[in-house]
């Protein structure tokens, strides 16, 4: 008995003495003096009231503990299983393999990859027959690859900064070769500022989420690229589609949105236009006055793909806004890309301070990335100092382009969407003229119906034979080969694209060739259409 | 010589005290700074001042022309070795880029050893710590809303940006750029710091200054010269002299700068075919897959992986890259517990048996996606654990090596090969070329079907650049030295085809047939002995940091063999005074400080990368560093264990060879 009390006696002590420490650890912490008075005076008026807050803490403290990623075994449609059950069900479960095995049209594809040995360039040399070709198929529009100066500045800016940047720009990977190119950059286009990004394709990719945001809204051409489809998915704004460079289109579309806004009695959210100068996917080109007034009369800001067009037109390749003279800071966001036309690697956006400054922090690609390689950085500065020196660059490239096109736009059998002064030529199958009134052609859209914006898709969706179409252009790209001309199909990935591009041949012509060349190539893929399309049927 | 102007970093102190700015505290930080000064004066001798004779009798000498050696004020130890090399050792690398250490007891393997406890010590700073740091970001909050408001009414021109303005929603909110603008630019100094040179075993910041609170930096034009604990080179890759810079140059000649379009619209060139199978060679796979960029490899191929109807198993602490790639794949994700292996278990059992919600359909595909080294955390992935729930759950494996690739492993192969596992029981291994060679980009590796299904199906093919053959040449040329080469007598047994598939070779040697003919690799690198010691290097420095600080009495994260090794700061005003100190020692170093929402709120820390390429006087001098500037700015919240500073330098080898 003793033994007990005396225990007890013990705790009591023990917890009089450890309440009187918590008490007096308690009064130290800075403030509970007024913690204290509150709490005892509170209790003194309404002892129920100390109680409620006494609940209403430990509420609150439950639900800051609870996890975020709760498991969702709370719903109705949890099945419990026993232990054992789930054994079973995990023995049961056979997963999918990774990845499918090719099937024979893409291991052919695959196998049939040129692959050029050494330098590329206007006339590379192919490894498989260690023949030397005309090179339609690389993107090298200004003729800057395997330049002489470039590459001295390389090797120069190589044995001062080593390759590699070692790091994303946040932590010592700013180099001053950046700094200098981002200059280079906003000064040639005539902008207050540009960020660099390390890979073209992920440049637009992380812009278009930089800024846009649930509930923004964008309008966007359904003819938009692969990467700017990636963007806006990853953006998770509102999304309106207008018919591809149809500005009529664009006009009610823009319309739609401000007349939505104000009879749902919505906020104002931040509004953006996203379009491309040169499309990737036909070489049609935008007309950006028509767009930039639409843009200030709706009040929208304008987000400009300028991947193919930075460096490919315009007097010295400035890109749209030099060739339709209008000030590059029209535009909100100039996107475009170091690794086509200066023939480096990377992407940037122009705009303002602000534009720039806030991709600094909120650009994902740009923050989570390491830097480029200060020699490639080097390389484009040096390719865009060649650029504004020489304007005849230009001129030589539309020379080419219009060659190539007085050949190719006299072609039966061809479709060319392109625009003539794009230097990216798509090349379509034109369908056989069926007696049958099967496919409504083009020229009589049905006069009533509109696409819904909502909707990606338009009210008329091109109809063709992909398969066969690919089938067909292969052959031309094949034959093309054989005469010593290289050219590609323009690659997609069928089934992931929102709108299925019509398959084509996508030529990228170059400075680096003569027009002597230029028509000789083209004429080559004439040759090889009209003799592989006269095969059909 | 004479010509260069003199360098300005005795100046350093009397110049930079009166142009920094501390919003936070800054009286504290100058006592802080005086004292720092006078310790830092009257210690002068640990980095030995050399007189500038040990030039002569290195290779240094010789590369007199790089900006790595514009400036000879030798005092802080930096562009020459401490100790004048002897007249047998010869070294072929500029101090000032890949540090002389020619002691061999400075050596270490990275590799597990059987008994290794997994599991690292996580301490818990004091609650006083926690306490502060949660109130200075309560006050911070209370202060930047306060400002917000009073600015808006008093002067809201400068505020226009945030506001709706004719017609145009900002383009930033005020409520989203809160952070950035009243935390983030409070600490804008300690980050983006503009560099120039070569990011190698020492850096060249171009120092400059902000008279408005950080919202414009001027260039005063001077430069400082740093030991750059803060790169990700981990193999001390980042050269512009030596037998990769020189492979480069070459390639540079040969290839030009680009690849001109993306891999599969005429952007293909025999380099990258090279590199490739060099690569699958290199991690132990049947193929691979080279990308241009390191954040498009995740954010590329992984919708190429999974799609709706597939899971995907995602460690909470998973990079950026690896979360956008999920995103745009359309597959549903769930996330684990940071490397812990029964909650991962746990939602395995989960997801296996329940199937996709709603409709119970078993999945189609189960992705586990981990990182190989976690670049926060400076954790290591529980890979024996994993692999053990892998043969029961049957899921499929992706592993992102970012990090771990070269800085791991006895052979540099990662983690498989630190944890001596299979690299084919793997079925995914990602990586970046950025971090441990110097170089670019990314890889995927896998089996030969995997891969030729992310080429036909994974956008970077069809849609972005191919990968520069400067950058494919810089890989080759670094994994070929880390592997070494074979022999050509004995490899010519074998044919070329057949060599990659063999998996007996793993961990081997290059096989010649896979390095162009024209590369000239010196025979230190193609023997594979200096790779070999770059990997002994980096372990034992990365250990020897990690350990070192955890005996001084900071709370240090990580695995022991990581390279990244992150110091707990916890209060986010020290954040930028602590890069700041550092900076301004004698010898200046410069340190990658990171604070919320890099990381969980409380855990501000200060991250070192560890590097090959640093000498142990190096880590000797971040260990000096951080004793005193951890005194000033009581950061020394952990073990109670302690041991002096003079101490850890001194038993620097048992601290690293004794098991814990």
């Amino acid at each position: 008995m003793s033994t007990t009390e005396a225990t007890l006696q013990h705790v009591a002590a023990f917890l009089a003495y450890a309440l009187a420490a918590a008490e007096d650890v308690f009064f130290k912490i800075p403030g509970s003096h007024v913690v204290a008075r509150y709490v005892k005076s509170s209790h003194q008026n309404d002892p129920g009231r100390s109680v409620l807050e006494l609940i209403l803490i430990i509420f609150a403290i439950r639900t800051l503990l609870q996890s975020r990623t709760r498991a969702d075994n709370s719903g109705k449609n949890f099945v419990k299983y026993t232990e054992q059950e789930i054994d079973e069900l995990v023995d049961e479960w056979t997963p999918e393999p990774l990845a499918q095995p090719l099937d024979p049209m893409e291991q052919a594809e695959l196998d049939s990859l040129p692959v050029i040995q050494g330098a590329t360039g206007p006339k590379p040399k192919l490894a498989s027959s260690g023949k030397t070709v005309l090179n339609l198929a690389s993107y090298n529009f200004a003729g800057l690859a395997g330049n002489e100066v470039i590459k001295e500045r390389a090797v120069e800016t190589l044995r001062k900064y080593g390759l590699g940047s070692c790091g994303p720009p946040g932590f010592y990977g700013t180099i001053d070769v950046h700094m200098s190119l981002e200059r280079d950059i906003a000064d040639f286009l005539g902008t207050e500022s540009s960020i660099l990004y390390s890979q073209d394709f992920a440049t637009i990719s992380s812009v278009i989420p930089a800024f846009c945001k649930r509930g923004d809204i964008i309008v966007a051409d359904r003819g938009v690229n692969f990467a700017i489809q990636k963007g806006l998915q990853i953006s998770r704004s509102t999304i309106r589609w207008y018919d591809h460079n149809d500005y009529k289109s664009l006009e009610e579309v823009l319309q739609g949105v401000e007349k939505e806004r104000k009879k749902k009695r919505l906020p104002l959210t931040r509004r953006f236009i996203i379009t491309e100068g040169i499309f990737a996917n036909d070489g049609s080109l935008l007309d950006l006055p028509k767009v930039i007034e639409l843009k200030f009369k709706y009040k929208f800001r304008l987000l400009l793909d300028e991947s193919f067009s930075f460096g490919t037109v315009g007097r010295t390749g400035r890109g749209l806004t030099e060739l339709y003279n209008v000030p590059a800071t029209d535009v909100d966001m100039i996107v475009g890309s170091v690794a086509n036309s200066l023939a480096s690697c990377g992407g940037f956006c122009a705009g303002s301070k602000v534009v720039v400054d806030h991709q600094r922090i909120n650009g994902t690609s740009f923050v989570f990335s390491a830097a480029m390689p200060a020699a490639l950085a080097v390389s484009a500065s040096e390719g865009i100092n060649i650029l504004r020196d020489a304007p005849s660059i230009m001129t030589t490239l539309q020379e080419n382009v219009r060659a190539v096109r007085a050949v190719l736009d006299r072609v039966d059998c061809v479709i060319i969407p392109s625009h003539p002064a794009s230097p990216v030529i798509h090349l379509q199958v034109k369908p056989i003229p069926t007696t049958s009134l099967a496919p409504p052609s083009a020229s009589s859209p049905p006069p009533l119906k509109k696409s819904l914006p909502n909707s990606v898709q338009p009210y008329n969706p091109q109809s063709f034979d992909i398969i066969e179409e690919e089938r067909l252009l292969q052959q031309v790209v094949d034959e093309a080969l054989a005469q010593g001309v290289l050219i590609t199909r323009a690659k997609h990935l069928r089934g992931q694209e929102l709108i299925e591009p019509r398959p084509s041949i996508r030529l990228a012509i170059t400075t680096g060739l003569s027009k002597k060349d230029c028509e000789k190539a083209a004429n080559v893929v004439k040759a090889a259409f009209i003799k592989v399309l006269s095969k059909r049927r | 010589m004479a010509l260069n102007p003199p360098s300005p970093t005795p100046s350093i102190f009397s110049l930079r005290k009166k142009s920094s700015q501390t919003p936070v505290s800054a009286a504290s930080y100058l006592s802080a700074l005086s004292h720092m000064d006078a310790m830092a004066r009257s210690r002068g001798s640990t980095p030995s001042s050399t007189p500038a004779l040990s030039f002569s009798s290195s290779a240094t000498g010789s590369s007199g022309d790089s900006s790595v050696c514009d400036d000879f004020d030798d005092s802080d130890g930096l562009s020459t070795p401490s100790k004048p090399p002897t007249s047998e050792q010869v070294f072929t690398t500029v101090h000032a880029e890949f540090g002389h250490c020619a002691d061999e007891r400075y050596r270490y393997e990275s590799q597990c050893k059987p008994g290794d406890s997994y599991d690292a010590l996580e301490m818990d700073p004091p609650y006083r710590i926690l306490l502060t740091t949660y109130l200075s970001y309560l006050l911070l909050i209370i202060i930047g809303h306060v400002r917000d408001f009073m600015g808006k009414l008093f002067r809201p021109e400068t505020y226009k940006h945030l506001k709706s303005e004719g017609g145009y929603a900002p383009l930033n909110s005020d409520f989203d750029s809160f952070y950035t603008r009243r935390l983030k630019k409070r600490l804008d100094d300690a980050f983006s710091r503009p560099v120039t040179g070569v990011p190698g075993r020492t850096i060249m910041l171009l120092d400059r200054e902000s008279k408005d609170n950080h919202t414009t930096f001027q260039f005063t034009g001077t430069r400082t010269r740093t030991l750059n604990i803060s790169s990700y080179n981990y193999l001390g890759f980042a050269q512009a002299r030596g037998g990769c810079a020189d492979a480069v140059e070459e390639g540079m000649n040969r290839y030009g700068v680009a690849a001109c379009g993306p891999r599969l619209e005429g952007g293909n060139l025999d380099l990258h075919l090279q590199c490739e199978s060099l690569v699958a060679r290199f991690i132990g796979h049947e193929a691979a897959l080279i990308t241009s960029m390191g954040f498009a490899t995740n954010s590329t191929t992984i919708p190429a992986l999974v799609s709706k109807g597939c899971l995907v198993i995602s460690d909470e602490l998973n990079h950026a890259s690896i979360r956008f790639g999920v995103r745009l794949s359309g597959a549903q994700v769930r996330m684990f517990k940071h490397n812990d292996m029964n909650s991962l278990e746990q939602l395995l059992r989960e997801v296996i048996s329940q199937g996709q919600p709603k409709t119970h359909r078993p999945w189609k595909k189960i992705l586990i996606i981990v990182e190989g080294l976690y670049s926060m955390e400076g954790t290591l992935v529980n890979l024996p654990a994993i692999m053990e729930l892998k043969k029961r759950y049957k899921f499929h494996l992706f592993i992102d090596e970012a990090h771990s690739i070269g800085a791991l492993g006895p052979h540099g192969r990662g983690v498989a090969d630190y944890f001596g596992v299979n690299p084919r029981d793997i079925d995914i291994l990602m990586g970046t070329f950025t971090k441990s060679f110097g170089a670019s980009g990314g890889y995927i590796s896998g089996s030969k079907v995997l891969v030729d299904r992310l080429r036909v199906r994974g956008h970077a093919g069809a849609y972005a650049e191919a990968t520069s053959p400067a950058v494919l040449t810089q890989i080759m040329a670094s994994m070929a030295s880390i592997m070494g080469v074979a022999n050509p007598v004995s490899s010519s047994s074998t044919s070329g085809a057949l060599v990659v598939a063999d998996p007996t070779a793993y961990p081997g040697a290059a096989p010649t047939q896979l390095i162009p003919t024209w590369f000239n690799l010196p025979a230190s690198l193609s023997s594979g002995l200096e790779g070999l010691e770059r990997l002994r290097r980096l372990a034992f420095n990365a250990r020897y940091l990690s350990r070192g600080l955890s005996k001084l009495g900071f709370i240090v994260y990580g695995h022991p063999a990581s390279p990244i090794v992150p110091m707990l700061i916890f209060n986010p005003g020290k954040l930028h005074i602590f890069s700041r100190l550092m900076v301004e020692r004698k010898t200046p170093v410069s340190v990658v400080v990171v604070g919320y929402p890099a990381t969980p709120l409380v855990t501000s820390r200060a991250r070192f990368c560890v590097s090959a390429s640093h000498t142990k006087e190096d880590m000797d001098v971040v260990l000096r560093a951080c004793e005193e500037i951890g005194d000033i700015l009581d950061l020394k919240h952990g073990s109670p264990e302690r041991w002096s500073v003079d101490e850890v330098i001194e038993r620097a080898v048992e601290l690293v060879e004794t098991e814990v």
